[in-house]
């Protein structure tokens, strides 16, 4: 306890008025959905690839989007991102704007559109910053002579993960163009995270 | 342009001109203080949302927005280690005069390789959509600089390897 340096301790911290101690939990809305665990999300993932081996892609996405686990624990929000992803991919290029018109539009179009920003932005977040991107690097030895040579320089323009990314951005675009930048902005306002 | 680069920018610039909707705020902990509320982290009601756009593992662009300022990180595309050290010496290069370049971070987010934090006081002082070109012609830009680095250095190593070896030929 003695070898303790008292000047490098956080004392906002340990202040239950601090600011640094805001309570989160009261930005949240008070009409929050119930919380669901991961087996009622495996439950609605089912019925969603149902809709999507129908051919009915429309509804799946829609059926996605509203069925969202606002309140639930990371477990049912993981389950539910793969689902989501499975029918961001199902469906084609070329029918993503006809889908995109009529899934945010009508009755609760604009907050399904919000949702389905959310969706894009927190998948292409999942595979990227959490050290992938660096370790590899530097497990390479400063004798190896392989990184220095010219022949797999050469295709490397698109990394791990160039697919799917292409993917969401493709969609990305395409649902601005639809819903407008102010979706983007409730992505980063809104405290209730998918 | 290559295919899948344009989606990339058009999702940045979007992003960004969203983030980029910052005011004024003084701070709320010490009075006549006002500092970005993404750097001080002492107000977490205060700060929003972070978003990634990614276009691979090795290429992405992370947003920290919050009400007066906006923490913008770059991850440079590096497919082996020259592309490493030459990134890191452009970086280097860049942050060490990072006063004439206004909204340069002087060192970079973990995990990314080059960073700006634009405050409200730029977007008050200069054009919101210039700001937001500046970053996508950057991202441009440090591609195609990077890779011509590398061609004139791996042109210059042969030269240098070849009249190196000429006494022994």
């Amino acid at each position: 306890m003695s070898q303790l340096n008292y000047r490098t301790i956080n004392i906002d911290q340990l202040d239950p008025e601090s600011s640094v101690n805001f309570p989160m939990e009261t930005l949240l809305p008070a009409n929050l959905p119930a919380p669901e665990t991961s087996s009622d999300a495996a439950n609605v993932a089912s019925q969603v690839r149902q809709l999507l081996r129908g051919g009915d892609t429309e509804g799946a996405l829609r059926a996605a989007l509203d069925t969202a686990p606002l309140g639930g624990d990371d477990r049912a929000k993981e389950v539910h991102m793969a689902t989501v992803t499975e029918v961001l991919q199902g469906i084609r290029q070329a029918d993503m704007t006809r889908v995109l018109e009529s899934v945010c539009g009508g009755d609760g179009g604009a907050e399904r559109a919000d949702c389905l920003m959310k969706y894009i932005y927190k998948g292409m977040s999942s595979s990227g910053p959490s050290g992938g991107g660096q370790s590899p690097r530097n497990t390479i030895s400063p004798q190896s002579t392989g990184g220095f040579s010219q022949i797999q320089a050469r295709n490397v323009g698109e990394g791990g993960g160039g697919q799917q990314m292409s993917v969401l951005l493709n969609w990305h675009e395409k649902l601005v163009e639809v819903a407008g930048t102010g979706c983007i902005v409730r992505v980063m306002t809104d405290r209730r995270t998918v | 342009m290559s295919q899948s680069l344009r989606p990339y920018l058009q999702c940045v610039r979007s992003s960004l001109t969203a983030a980029l909707a910052i005011s004024n705020f003084a701070s709320q902990i010490s009075e006549r203080h006002n500092v970005p509320e993404i750097e001080s982290g002492a107000s977490p009601e205060l700060i929003l949302n972070p978003l990634t756009v990614s276009r691979n593992d090795s290429e992405s662009v992370l947003i920290e927005p919050s009400v007066n300022s906006v923490r913008v990180s770059i991850r440079i595309k590096q497919a082996d280690e020259i592309e490493h050290i030459l990134v890191h010496k452009l970086a280097r290069f860049l942050t060490q005069r990072a006063e004439s370049f206004f909204i340069l971070r002087r060192k970079p987010v973990k995990g990314y390789d080059i960073s700006f934090l634009i405050t409200n006081f730029h977007t008050s002082s200069m054009y919101k959509n210039q700001l937001v070109e500046f970053v996508i012609s950057f991202m441009e830009d440090v591609d195609k600089e990077i890779s011509e680095m590398k061609l004139f250095l791996n042109a210059r190593a042969r030269f240098v390897a070849e009249s190196f070896l000429t006494p022994f030929d």
